[in-house]
């Protein structure tokens, strides 16, 4: 066992939120996510499964501080996170990026693909000006698989699946270690979820990503990740390495996600 | 066997700003009583809209119906005109779509827009009433009595799917047609809703068009598949046949492309390249430009070879025409 703490450490999470229609001021609460605790190691994919309303990504969101937390510790590299403030978050913000589902709606239609993907760096002082940012962002284009005449585009002017791509790029302009992937090809169809797939795969090897990937595509965990976070109504129900979940389900709710996939008779 | 439903050579168009837009070029299949026949292809392909068109519920006026032909039960139903249809819709041809949402009346109740579905079709209030309640129970609604009196926000998405159903098969329809009607959907609420369809299936003997993405659902439900890219079908067979051994280079990237657990820490297949503009098709195979195995040949538009029956591909390949002999 190696000594050294984990990337992300997650410690005993809540998140309660105020429940509608409480009479008379009386306060009642809704658990979303109930003493969630997991941990991520430096370069491995641990995967957050479970169905609609199960709280995997209410946990996605409290990781990248756009969610306040109720309790609960978040460690990063053994340090914590939550209540930083100014320069402390910043840095923090840089290592920790997010790519959503829906390239639709998480990049924003006025600025050009230039102007997205050098957003971050000038948030955080990156590069000595906008023309080496510009030509880092071209660069980053590349490793994604875009070509360079996207720069001076809108997003609007590229498929799903290029969009994706775009939204990967402006995450990694930061120069990030650890990725939060939310349902990161669920908007695409298959034959551009693989390239989206492989283009994460390659990115891990060779920068030494952390990702956790909140899902509820059980091949893509099947494929892709190392140790997988069954999540019902806001708790973590089951939890292991990939395999061992998949072929032995010990709880019933994990054993009925599986059986419901359907299965491609080859 | 007699076909329930022909689709020959349709060819469904788009008035647009950049010229016509060839959604559906050229379409052919058929469904046998009782049977299901998928249709699967990625966004874009033209398979909603070759939906649509059974039911001359394209988008007008930009949308029309340029050429072919559509049998249903011997009549060719394009002759109709789009009036005459309604005496079709709902009652012989029943269809469901992905977001129940937004196919349901917000402002009405379950009841009534259940009921509606029966009354338009001649059957009278309180016999359409009784039958709402028995429906509801059919398929699977908690507290059916309730139901009725609810609106469509006050039933989760997977109840309000159960609705459609049960209006969609009101009338005992003949013909099912489900676009995409669990992609909304919680995968365990997936199987639930697509065994229901299974099992009302069954009852009814009913066909069902099963338009879809999702190859593991073709693979559990459907008796045949058309694959469509580029607003044609590119091959089609009876599923066992397609799932063993797909001929097309396309249906076999599509294969290859899928996550599993055999394929770890291996690269996933891709498609090079973006399917071209409807607005311009290529004059030749119009996966060519994708196409690892392209020939010369391939600057010529291929046929779509082989039986209805067996299986048809359109290629040029050698190995693609093998199996069509």
């Amino acid at each position: 066992m190696s000594t050294t703490p984990p990337m992300l450490d997650v410690r005993h999470l809540v998140k309660q939120f105020p429940k509608r229609g409480g009479m008379f001021g009386k306060r009642e609460v809704f658990t979303a996510v109930d003493d969630v605790s997991f941990q991520v190691n430096r370069g491995t994919t641990l995967a957050l499964v479970g169905e609609s309303g199960s709280g995997k990504s209410t946990v996605g969101m409290m990781l990248l501080g756009l969610l306040e937390t109720t309790s609960g510790d978040v460690l990063y590299e053994g340090r914590p996170v939550i209540g930083l403030r100014g320069p402390e978050r910043l840095a923090l913000r840089r290592k920790l990026q997010v790519v959503f589902q829906d390239p639709f709606a998480s990049l924003n239609a006025r600025m050009t693909v230039a102007e997205l993907v050098m957003e971050g760096m000038r948030v955080h002082k990156m590069y000595a000006n906008d023309a080496e940012r510009r030509a880092r962002a071209q660069e980053l284009l590349g490793q994604v698989g875009m070509p360079a005449h996207a720069l001076d585009r809108y997003p609007h002017e590229f498929s799903g699946g290029q969009r994706q791509r775009i939204a990967i790029a402006r995450a990694l302009s930061v120069e990030p270690e650890f990725l939060v992937l939310d349902e990161p090809t669920s908007a695409l169809d298959v034959s551009v979820q693989s390239q989206v797939l492989n283009l994460l795969r390659r990115l891990q090897r060779e920068r030494g990503l952390t990702y956790l990937f909140v899902t509820h595509n059980l091949a893509v965990v099947d494929y892709l990740a190392d140790e997988v976070c069954v999540m019902e109504k806001g708790k973590i129900i089951e939890r292991g390495m990939v395999e061992d979940v998949f072929d032995h389900p010990q709880h019933v709710t994990t054993q009925r996600l599986l059986a419901a996939v359907p299965k491609v008779e080859m | 066997m007699e076909k329930l439903l022909q689709v020959d050579d349709l060819r469904t168009w788009f008035r647009t700003s950049r010229g016509i837009v060839k959604a559906v070029d050229g379409v052919s299949f058929d469904v046998a009583p009782g049977k299901t026949r998928a249709i699967v292809g990625e966004s874009g392909c033209g398979k909603s809209i070759t939906a649509l068109s059974i039911l001359q519920l394209v988008p007008e006026p930009a949308g029309y119906i340029e050429s072919g032909k559509i049998h249903f039960g011997g009549e060719d139903i394009l002759e109709r005109s789009w009036t005459d249809m309604r005496g079709l819709r709902g009652r012989e041809i029943a269809m469901i779509f992905q977001e129940p949402m937004t196919s349901l009346n917000p402002t009405r109740t379950i009841g009534w827009q259940l009921s509606e579905a029966m009354t338009v079709h001649g059957k009278d209030a309180p016999a359409a009433r009784a039958r709402a309640l028995e429906l509801l129970e059919r398929v699977g609604l908690r507290d059916p009595n309730a139901a009725l009196r609810q609106y469509p926000h006050e039933l989760s998405g997977g109840m309000r799917q159960r609705v459609m159903i049960a209006i969609a098969l009101a009338n005992r329809p003949k013909l099912l047609i489900a676009d995409e009607p669990t992609t909304a959907l919680d995968v365990t609420v997936q199987a639930q809703i697509m065994s229901l369809i299974k099992e009302l299936q069954d009852e009814l003997g009913m066909a069902m068009l099963l338009i879809t993405h999702d190859l593991g659902i073709v693979s559990e439900v459907a008796h045949d598949v058309s694959v469509m890219y580029a607003g044609q079908v590119v091959e089609a067979a009876p599923t066992r046949d397609l799932f063993h051994d797909p001929r097309h280079p396309y249906t076999q990237g599509l294969f290859a492309s899928l996550p599993a657990r055999n394929r770890r820490g291996k690269d996933l297949m891709t498609l090079d390249g973006i399917v071209p503009d409807a607005a311009n098709w290529p004059t030749g195979c119009r996966f060519a430009e994708r196409c690892a195995h392209r020939l010369d040949a391939c600057s010529a538009p291929p046929a779509l070879h082989g039986s209805g029956t067996h299986r048809q591909v359109r290629c040029h390949l050698p190995s693609a025409m093998e199996v069509t002999k």
